[in-house]
């Protein structure tokens, strides 16, 4: 999303030696003639791959969200009813919630742990191997990480099998009583170092010698936090933080592998709305192969967080600060 | 490559090139302290190898428990594989279907992300290159792709390939991993191909190349470091990819990895669990991405944060 209102702001490359845009009746380079005889040929490929399996489907989907269907029989057109529906479905509210915390409290929690990183990060010896060491999970599959996440918790897991080998005898029934804070933490683990690194590329760009300034004028770390590193990575830190927005709705396969099989759903109180979705059409020993109702389910969602990257782009604009 | 984070890491200093000062060099005994100090430092060094510790024991710890037998693991977690049990990676292998599924995956992998550049590459160089209107507009909708997470289409999806009798069947989900990944991959090749010189391609059009020959001869080489980027980035997904599968196909002999270990755990409720042969499993879908991140480390920790950056 943050590529795509970038792209709006700068649609088109500037033309090199200052050329107008061909349009009929100008002049234009050899090179660009050239250029506009491939543009169609080149392009078509990908863009029929995107048209048919991305953006008609996306487009079906808002269709869909107002019908009656199973995906066998004919559907029904039902207006708002599945809309409404949902009005009234408290494990879409759940799972909803889930979403949203996830969102926010995963998102502030995953920011502050990555700036407390990178701060002690900067000036550590061994920075790149911790980086390295951090970022792994990134590309782990999150059902094996799932897996090892509830491994670490389960009952005769290795945390209680170490809290007994140091006398503590019973811990809580982590799986069972604190599994959405368990699924919740897990995350902000394997996400982490995609952020951490993200926020060192941009704190390494900053100069020395203003933190030398800094350290001239007497600042805290807390004052050279606000006033130096935080203003002069905003645009980097609203960027990745829209990127956490879209990689948080995509998160799926972490909370639907603690259901324990390929088979059975987890426990609906953790249930984001990806599992939301999964569970209504294909999920289960039964599927329920509502499409129309998850399909509205999807768009719900979607719009919600649209209008919430919109708001934090607004909400974060700010002049660039160059340095 | 390195160029292609640090010269976006702030667009500040993107659009100003002549301003930016030099990378700061890291001084050491500077008395200009960057983060915290003190106590504070002290605790958060601890936590930072905590952290880091507790990621690398982890991984020793998969590797260690496939090779343990599911009674040792049964009464404790932790030990060593003494005598290392290799009967496990049989067992998954064979028993576990992870052999036919590790199969499939790898087929999946390498043939999507070199299909997804076949197609992404000429699409991002005249959406780089191109001063055309229309140029912005498609490249919004590669954009849009980006944003919408790949549960909105499944549902449309499974219909048509349903009707084209593309449903358990590697074929359906080969395309459907298409779908999911084009926008990403055009999009951020895209990115890197406006942030390549434009000389090159001049002095070719001057000589007479064609369009086409200038793509291929030109500006394919100047990329190469971007498009094995977005080929790693591209294979990870698709090796990790589990929701399209676990929708898309239905028998084992089809199936991709991630859902053969979830399929295997199902086994465990009636078969009787077995820790071991799970690990082997684990290690058999996780060793192939710990062997490429050693590989090729830098570039994916690049391509991935490049998202952001930019």
């Amino acid at each position: 999303m943050a590529l795509a209102t970038r792209a709006a702001e700068h649609p088109v490359r500037p033309a090199r030696h200052g050329a107008a845009p061909p349009r009929a009746g100008r002049s234009e380079s050899p090179m660009e003639k050239r250029r506009r005889r491939i543009f169609w040929p080149l392009l078509i490929p990908a863009q029929l791959a995107n048209g048919i399996l991305f953006l008609g489907p996306a487009l079906a989907s808002f269709v869909i969200s107002f019908m009656r269907w199973d995906g066998m029989g004919e559907p029904d057109m039902v207006g708002f009813e599945n809309y409404s529906r949902l009005l009234g479905d408290s494990v879409f509210h759940q799972a909803f919630a889930n979403t949203l915390i996830i969102l926010l409290v995963g998102g502030i929690a995953v920011f502050a742990v990555a700036f407390g990183l990178t701060m002690v990060l900067r000036e550590m010896r061994g920075r790149k191997f911790i980086r390295n060491v951090v970022f792994f999970p990134v590309i782990i599959s999150p059902v094996v990480l799932s897996i090892l996440w509830g491994f670490i918790f389960q009952s005769n897991g290795l945390l209680e099998s170490a809290f007994r080998g140091v006398g503590i005898p019973e811990g809580p029934n982590w799986l069972g009583d604190h599994l959405f804070l368990i699924i919740v933490v897990g995350l902000i683990w394997i996400n982490l170092g995609l952020y951490v690194t993200i926020l060192m590329a941009a704190v390494d760009q900053i100069p020395i010698y203003l933190y030398e300034e800094c350290a001239l004028a007497g600042a805290t770390a807390w004052q050279r936090f606000r006033y130096v590193t935080l203003p002069l990575t905003w645009d980097v830190v609203t960027a990745a933080a829209v990127l956490w927005t879209i990689g948080s709705l995509k998160i799926f396969e972490f909370i639907y592998a603690f259901g324990g099989t390929s088979a059975d759903m987890p426990p609906t109180n953790v249930w984001n709305s990806a599992l939301f979705i999964y569970g209504k059409t294909f999920g289960g020993r039964t599927p329920a192969f509502e499409f129309g109702y998850a399909s509205a389910a999807a768009v719900v969602t979607v719009l919600a967080v649209m209008v919430f990257v919109f708001a934090l782009q607004r909400a974060t604009r700010r002049e660039p600060i160059e340095y | 490559m390195a160029t292609l984070l640090s010269d976006r890491a702030t667009p500040a200093h993107q659009e100003h090139p002549e301003n930016t000062p030099p990378p700061p060099p890291r001084k050491t005994g500077s008395t200009a302290r960057i983060g915290a100090t003190g106590k504070v430092r002290s605790v958060g060094i601890v936590l930072v190898w905590i952290l880091a510790a507790f990621n690398v024991g982890t991984l020793l710890w998969v590797l260690l428990t496939s090779l343990r037998t599911h009674r040792a693991i049964f009464e404790t977690p932790w030990g060593l594989p003494i005598p290392p049990a290799f009967e496990n990676f049989a067992t998954a292998l064979f028993e576990g279907e992870f052999g036919i599924a590790a199969f499939n995956t790898a087929l999946m992998t390498v043939g999507g992300s070199i299909t997804l550049m076949l197609l992404a590459a000429p699409a991002a160089y005249v959406l780089a290159r191109s001063t055309r209107k229309v140029s912005g507009t498609i490249f919004a909708l590669f954009a849009i792709g980006i944003g919408v997470p790949v549960q909105v289409i499944i549902i449309p999806l499974y219909v048509m390939l349903e009707q084209l009798h593309l449903i358990n069947s590697l074929w359906g989900l080969f395309l459907a991993l298409l779908g999911a990944n084009i926008p990403f991959t055009v999009i951020l090749l895209t990115g890197f191909m406006r942030s390549l010189p434009n000389d090159l391609e001049e002095a070719a059009a001057l000589d007479g190349s064609s369009s086409l020959r200038t793509f291929w001869q030109i500006m394919m080489p100047l990329a190469r470091s971007g498009i094995i980027t977005l080929l790693t980035l591209n294979a990870i997904n698709i090796w990790n990819e589990t929701f399209l599968a676990l929708v898309l196909i239905q028998d084992t002999d089809k199936q991709v990895l991630p859902v053969a270990l979830l399929n295997f755990i199902a086994r465990q409720q009636t078969n009787g669990a077995d820790y071991g042969g799970l690990f082997a499993g684990v290690l058999v879908l996780v060793l192939p991405m710990i062997l490429l991140y050693i590989w090729l480390g830098r570039r994916i920790i690049e391509g991935m944060t490049l998202g952001a950056s930019k």
